[in-house]
């Protein structure tokens, strides 16, 4: 059994999304809403609180199923949040994701202007994250949140996007996914075998001492951002026929295609990661919570176990730029995977045309330099490993010219004309409120201010 | 008497390892800051940078107006010593660097023989000086980067 911390954080007023991991099974859908009267939008909110989820009863919750709510900064203007308030949240939640493009090298394929609809317009106000174990909870969730906005006209959803596991806990590429989490100092969840520490509650949470002992001091009131937290959401298309097709490229039997594979991602399908297993893949390994993050980069400091530039070391360096003056416990977030689409059957080298891959919310406190700094440094870019402009093998976006450097003795490996596998369908930046926040946010008037009564 | 000798050869400047720096705090001729912006309003770029390559001792090099557009300083790093590099700025490019600096006051024209003196009465050596690659040169740098251009294609089709 490992150890559980002590419980220092508010779970009764944290939303289930921000500290728990989804369910296993999980079904689910995400809903956007958008809100063209702000007195329905409060009413609407008022009919939902009760159902969303607080992070204390993510073991037995009230419903079926578990909702989270966020709101863009477009969605606290629809809801009358008064300007003072507005003005007081960070910049880039303010500008919105599709404004720091440049910041963020959403570039090429990955522009705002190649995004859906309503990703990057004034029409993204609410999302909503229901999840579920099955179908029929997924269904009486929904219903619920339905009800909420029925008899509403101007609340209208303007999107929807259902999702759902993959055979054995895999993402379209076939990885096992959702591996890894930073561990929330206080929040009382187990803490996994591995040499990594436990990071502040402030990094996740506001309200908190972060990193920096440091406690927020927006966005003002005080009530609006205690327990809340930044969301940044990103909609992915995984292009799955075109990393097969690579691999049999590049490689000249099936097992070296696995093993290519596993250099682009730091770990094997099973989830072994390359450290621990570097030859083979080892699905015992793969499976075991307790061994599969027990591990740093000590005795692989040459890469070539796991590539300087696999994916898994480049978002989560652990102790790989520890000589480098990297304050990397500045730079986590918690991860919310989910995966839409249906799989493409194995063994298949074409593109079948459909709609795969993987909606995720990163969360944390600072999306500065959380979100912004792993995607900008470390994600689209190489200079931080002397790899020049090298990107992320699996989430860069260089569009067929990309590079991937294979540490090897006595000569190191360059994949080139690397295909894009992975392009960004959208995102936004959201704010998560605390569920009292949320009774204080329903209970503003038309002036911006907050009722009485409440 | 050599301690007279000795100072007459020193000229201003700090160095790390083999570059220098060059630091030159001038006052602007009036007008002078709104013309210099137009003629670096595109930058080095196309036939100003392949100019400024070919004298192949400059690492970087900056202009910066301050006080109220009255004054300005040109800053460099290069290799080798002082009076070389002022030689290869006038024989190299003697136009642009007129053209330049004809806004500095009390520019005397880099063919005058008073250039070298105006330049040192100018100069301020700087209190502290880094580099992160005190024993390369320009050249050397330009080497080690073809160099491993070359290398990288040659790993390249072998595996």
């Amino acid at each position: 059994m490992p150890a559980t911390d002590a419980l220092l954080l508010d779970t009764s007023d944290i939303q289930a999304t921000v500290l728990r991991p989804r369910p296993r099974p999980y079904r689910g859908q995400y809903v956007v809403l958008r809100i063209d009267e702000a007195p329905e939008g409060r009413e609407m909110l008022r009919r939902l609180i009760p159902h969303v989820a607080p992070a204390e009863e993510w073991w037995a919750p009230t419903l079926p199923g578990w909702l989270g709510i966020a709101f863009t900064y477009q969605g606290l203007k629809a809801l009358g949040v008064p300007q003072s308030s507005l003005d007081s949240f960070p910049e880039e939640f303010r500008e919105g994701m599709a404004a720091r493009a440049t910041i963020l090298n959403d570039v090429g394929i990955n522009a705002p202007a190649n995004w859906e609809y309503p990703f990057g317009t004034a029409d993204m106000h609410v999302a909503l994250a229901i999840y579920s174990n099955d179908d029929k909870s997924l269904e009486f969730v929904l219903e619920r949140a339905r009800q909420t906005h029925h008899d509403l006209p101007a609340i209208s959803v303007v999107y929807r996007l259902k999702f759902s596991e993959l055979p054995d806990g895999r993402n379209p590429f076939g990885f096992k996914d959702g591996l890894h989490n930073p561990h929330v100092e206080g929040g009382g969840s187990p803490v996994q075998p591995g040499s990594e520490s436990s990071i502040k509650a402030g990094e996740f949470i506001l309200g908190y001492p972060d990193e920096l002992g440091e406690i927020a001091t927006g966005p003002e009131p005080r009530e609006l951002r205690l327990n809340g937290t930044f969301v940044a959401l990103r909609k992915f298309h995984t292009k799955v026929a075109a990393f097969r097709k690579y691999l049999r490229e590049q490689a000249s039997s099936s097992a070296e295609e696995e093993l290519i594979a596993a250099k682009m991602v730091g770990r094997w399908r099973s989830g072994a990661p390359l450290v621990l297993a570097p030859e083979h893949d080892n699905a015992n390994l793969g499976a075991d919570a307790n061994r599969n993050n027990n591990f740093n980069y000590e005795d692989d400091i040459h890469g070539l176990k796991c590539p300087f530039s696999a994916h898994i070391r480049r978002v989560n360096p652990r102790d790989a730029l520890k000589n480098d003056l990297v304050a990397t416990n500045l730079h986590h977030f918690l991860r919310r995977g989910t995966n839409y689409g249906p799989p493409l059957p194995e063994g298949v080298l074409e593109d079948d045309g459909a709609e795969r891959g993987g909606v995720f919310l990163l969360i944390g406190a600072h999306l500065k330099r959380q979100f912004e700094f792993v995607q900008s440094q470390w994600i689209t870019d190489g200079n931080f490993i002397s790899h020049g402009t090298e990107q992320d093998p699996i989430l860069g976006n260089a569009d067929g010219c990309g590079v991937f450097t294979i540490p090897k003795h006595p000569l190191r490996r360059h994949l080139h004309a690397l295909p894009q596998f992975v392009t960004a369908r959208g995102g936004e930046y959201c704010f998560m409120p605390g569920l009292r926040a949320l009774k204080w946010l329903a209970s503003l008037n038309d002036k911006g201010e907050k009722n009485a009564g409440y | 008497m050599p301690a007279t000798e000795a100072k007459v050869k020193t000229r201003p400047g700090t160095k790390a390892g083999q570059a220098s720096e060059f630091t030159l705090i001038s006052k602007l001729k009036p007008g002078g800051a709104e013309r210099i912006r137009g003629l670096l309003a595109d930058g080095f770029t196309g036939e100003r940078q392949t100019n400024t390559d070919r004298i192949a001792t400059v690492h970087d090099l900056r202009f910066v107006i301050f006080d109220n557009d009255t004054r300005i300083i040109f800053a460099s790093t290069f290799d080798g010593d002082w009076e070389s590099y002022i030689n290869d700025f006038a024989t190299i490019l003697p136009d642009e660097i007129d053209l330049l600096f004809h806004e500095f006051e009390g520019y005397p024209g880099i063919h005058s023989p008073e250039i070298k003196d105006w330049i040192v009465a100018q100069q301020v050596s700087a209190v502290g000086f880094y580099s992160a690659y005190p024993d390369a040169s320009v050249r050397e740098v330009w080497k080690a980067l073809k160099a491993k251009k070359a290398l990288d294609a040659l790993l390249d089709s072998v595996n």
